[in-house]
């Protein structure tokens, strides 16, 4: 075991009995043990809507438990509202950001407990930026202090989420599947920030969905199964295939399978298409039944790229082909006409109507197919069996269609949000990060879904931070760096060092498109 | 936190009996924080009926209610389509200054040809109004706030420009035209005016809840970027609602004027913000995405009748303001708490929401 384990003896730093949160209709948790020891990292693993996070924010002091205690140090921790959590020592990043997309880095960093002067009670900007800077060289990462939050990627957001309950110097750390944004070297340095802080002493609350993070930097782990204790185990004395069992009740596969499928005609060529920023003179064939992977570091145009066929983007220069024919559409509801179905990478801000029910979530980008009759009003019938036909094929987990999408766990938020991108037919589809929280039953059900979907013809074009699933799910890979096709890796060459080496050196491998 | 808007209403502070399983199942598809939202002011209103007669010996009397829908219905019938603005995240705050216009060119169309020309002259002017409006936030990109600002004083002046020479009435030899008839029939005992708003309500009804459109104008105000990558155009849905906002303007017009006969630049002053309190008042989110045909109906209601009993105690008109003003925070101030005590901590409602126009980063 780690050296951490010479503490393990002590009594446990945060302790908690019986805890149980309901929610109309659900229980998100029933009567959970659990226990946190000083310098340990102890996971919290389960399937999507297991009670992760649930657990998370009662601790954190955004949900008061229905039932049950928790102990902080021997005494009573009841808190009530966020900062409570704050005062006593917990840090916690929270799945959802709750970043300010209006302020600065630095303020959203230091925000709530800004250092000012004594006497002018004046925020010390400086402090704050030399701060922040301080934290991004732990993170190893180069993000400017002064820039907007709004204007960040969802990668580079996650790391200042990390970055602000760093500052906040808790004894307990808890993440929520903070590396479910994060590329492979990001997650290493957070793997490694993660064993620095449990050797200070700290105990850190680690949740993801990725099994290999949690055997790399986990004492103990904690499974959760629909808001049950299911077991804690000590990370040495079990494998992966024992976890999942417990996970998920049963054995999944889940290595990736890409079944060869026969290569069809073209059905989308972009010809030297620019567009925004940086995308520059990308030309790229699709071809029915091919997956094409997208890689790259955060940023390297892959947002461009995709939104660019989804007609939310227009080009700079070039044109694009659907079937031979011309294809240039002005918004994405051409693209959809067209049959091209969308997934954005921004969950919270770009996917889901937080105000909407699931069903209508789901059906919003086919509401045209869904009218009947004279008066072309919507036929609650034909709406309920599309959503019927995509949530069992999907598994989504939610009390019925009428729940609000808000309130589904992360990871079902998820599997609705690619249901709606099926819908409109699935002939081409542009998917962004398509199993990001998901776990991983429904990982392999998505690719099996993906695999099934371009048997039938189907061409999608797929952006993951996640290499394994980037290189394990597609045909080709084309690595994207600064906006410009890099490399494109096929057959043997399809490794995570090409991939790698490709993104990072701009080195240009086998582009011929 | 899971998102910035719906919280849960209450895990529950104590542990609950334990449930049958009708009771189980309703729970799952009800909340009292949904119930509320929905039928909250309906049920203060049935309150506020129940107790009349307690505070005012004839308010239950057939006439007193037909001039309490009566004297309702224009501003129901504008305070419909606004909460369809509101669910979208926008507002119009041109709809007073409209009504003024309408008032004016309605009667001016009457004087030159009839009741026919009268409310062909009200629909179109509505209309044409609205249309100004989604232009300019649409072609121009203006702001809705301001847009709909600067048209209200345009509107209320183009009215006081053309009654420079005096107020336009309808003469009094006028009183057995069909016109007047719009604003005063019963048709079994029912005011006209109310009618065509029950009409208006059911209208807008469909439009939002069974049409592709309606659905949009809701998604696009649960999250603007979000509809964005749905394929939801914002120009075509809020032109949409901008002439839908005249139109009822236009409809109201007729229902007003046919019973005040008179009509000027000044007429309904500040009829906008009383058309937006009404909406508010029945609980649409003044953030978009969620809110209720049935909320603004009874608000419009609420306010009716608070102010027939007021008048009938004979409180002053100023005071009448007063004690409205005071009913709409209250309205809200309860609101706001039972969210709070819904779900205790939960600052998350205060994080701004995130409206970003920019496609890519
Ligand atoms: N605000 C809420 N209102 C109603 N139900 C909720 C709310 N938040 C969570 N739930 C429900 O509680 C259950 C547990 O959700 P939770 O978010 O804790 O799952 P999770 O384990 O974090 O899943 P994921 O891996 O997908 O993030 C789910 O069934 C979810 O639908
Ligand atoms: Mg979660």
């Amino acid at each position: 075991m780690s050296p951490s384990s010479v503490d393990t003896s002590q009594a446990p730093v945060l302790e908690v009995s019986g805890l149980t949160v309901e929610f109309p209709g659900v229980r998100a948790l029933d009567g959970v043990d659990l226990d946190i020891r000083a310098g340990e990292v102890h996971a919290l693993v389960g399937e999507n809507g297991a009670g992760k996070s649930t657990l998370l924010k009662v601790l954190g002091g955004v949900y008061p438990p229905s039932a049950g205690t928790v102990r902080l140090r021997g005494e009573v921790y009841a808190p009530r509202r966020p900062s409570d959590a704050h005062a006593h020592g917990i840090a916690v990043i929270y799945q959802e950001f709750t970043l300010f997309p209006d302020l600065t880095v630095a303020e959203n960093v230091y925000a709530g407990r800004e250092p000012h002067s004594r006497w002018s009670r004046g925020i010390r900007y400086g402090q704050m930026r030399a701060g922040c800077r301080e934290l991004f060289g732990i993170l190893g990462v180069n993000i400017d202090p002064d820039a907007r939050v709004a204007d960040l990627s969802v990668s580079e957001q996650q790391l200042v989420e990390i970055a602000k309950a760093l500052g906040a110097d808790g004894q307990v750390i808890v993440m929520d599947e903070p590396t479910a944004a994060l590329s492979k070297e990001e997650v290493e340095r957070l793997l490694d920030v993660v064993r620095r802080l449990r050797d200070e002493g700290r105990s850190v609350v680690y949740v993801s969905h990725r099994l290999e993070e949690v055997f790399a930097v986990a004492d103990r782990a904690t499974i959760l199964r629909d808001g049950r204790l299911v077991r804690t185990l000590d990370i040495t004395a079990t494998d992966e295939d024992e976890l999942v069992r417990l996970m998920v009740g049963r054995d999944i596969d889940s290595v990736f399978h890409r079944e060869a499928v026969a290569e069809g005609r073209v059905v989308l060529r972009l010809d030297n298409v620019s567009a925004g920023r940086h995308l520059r003179d990308v030309s790229l064939d699709v071809r029915a039944g091919e997956v094409v992977g997208i890689g790259g570091v955060a940023g390297a145009g892959q947002a461009e790229l995709t939104q660019a066929v989804f007609g939310a983007l227009p080009l700079r220069a070039g044109h694009m082909e659907l079937d031979g024919q011309r294809f240039a559409p002005s918004n994405p509801a051409d693209a959809l006409a067209a049959g091209v179905g969308f997934l954005h990478e921004d969950r919270k801000h770009a996917g889901i109507l937080p105000d909407l029910s699931v069903r209508q979530n789901l059906t919003v980008t086919v509401l045209d197919r869904l009218r009947r009759g004279f008066a072309r009003l919507l036929s609650s019938r034909a709406e309920a069996s599309t959503y019927t036909e995509y949530a069992s094929r999907l598994r989504v987990r939610a009390t019925g269609p009428d729940q609000l999408i808000s309130e589904l766990s992360g990871g079902n938020q998820q599997k609705v949000l690619l249901a709606r991108a099926l819908a409109p037919g699935g002939r081409v589809l542009v998917l962004n990060e398509p199993t990001r929280g998901v776990d991983i039953g429904a990982k392999a059900e998505i690719h099996a879904l993906i695999n099934e979907l371009t048997a039938g013809g189907a061409a999608v074009i797929m952006v993951s931070s996640d290499l394994p699933e980037l290189l394990g799910t597609s045909d080709r890979v084309v690595v994207l760096s600064r906006g410009r096709i890099v490399g494109v890796l096929e057959g043997q060459d399809r490794t995570e060092e090409n991939v790698v080496a490709c993104a990072t050196t701009g080195r240009r491998i086998g582009v011929a498109a | 936190m899971t998102s910035d808007t719906a919280l849960p209403p209450a895990p529950g502070a104590q542990a609950p009996a334990p449930a049958t399983e009708t009771q189980r199942r309703w729970a799952r598809q009800h909340s009292i924080g949904a119930l509320w939202e929905t039928w909250g002011i309906t049920a203060v209103l049935v309150v506020l009926l129940a107790a009349s007669p307690l505070l005012s010996s004839d308010f239950l009397t057939v006439a007193n209610l037909q001039s309490v829908l009566r004297e309702s219905a224009y501003l129901g019938i504008v305070a419909a389509a606004m909460t369809l603005a509101v669910m979208n995240g926008t507002f119009d705050l041109s709809v007073g200054g409209q009504l003024a216009l309408v008032s004016v060119t309605t009667l001016m169309g009457y004087a030159a040809g009839g009741t026919g020309l009268a409310v062909l002259v009200a629909v179109i002017t509505g209309v044409a109004c609205g249309a100004v409006n989604g232009a300019l936030v649409t072609a121009m990109r203006v702001p809705p706030f301001v847009a709909t600002l600067g048209m209200l004083f345009v509107f209320r002046g183009i009215a006081y420009v053309l009654t420079q020479d005096g107020p336009k009435t309808l003469p009094y030899s006028e009183i057995g035209s069909p016109f007047v008839k719009i604003g005063g029939l019963n048709v079994a005992g029912i005011p006209l005016p109310f009618l065509i708003m029950v009409a208006f309500y059911g209208a807008i009804w469909v439009l939002l809840r069974r049409t592709a459109t309606g659905r949009r104008v809701l998604a696009f105000g649960s999250s603007p970027e979000a509809a964005r990558f749905c394929g939801i155009s914002v120009h075509r849905i809020r032109m949409l609602i901008f002439v839908v906002i005249g139109l009822s303007v236009g409809i109201a017009a007729l229902t007003y004027i046919s019973r005040v006969w008179t009509a000027d630049g000044s007429a309904q002053d500040g009829f906008e913000l009383r058309v937006i309190a009404a909406v508010v008042l029945g609980g649409t989110s003044l953030k978009g995405g969620k809110g209720t045909l049935i909320g603004t109906f009874s608000a419009v209601l609420l306010v009716g009748v608070l102010n027939d009993l007021l008048v009938s105690r004979g409180v002053d008109a100023s005071y009448q303001r007063v004690v409205l003003g005071c009913v709409l925070i209250t309205a809200l101030a309860i609101d706001g708490l039972r969210t709070r005590f819904a779900a205790p901590g939960s600052f998350a409602h205060m994080l701004p929401r995130r409206r970003r126009e920019a496609p890519a980063r």
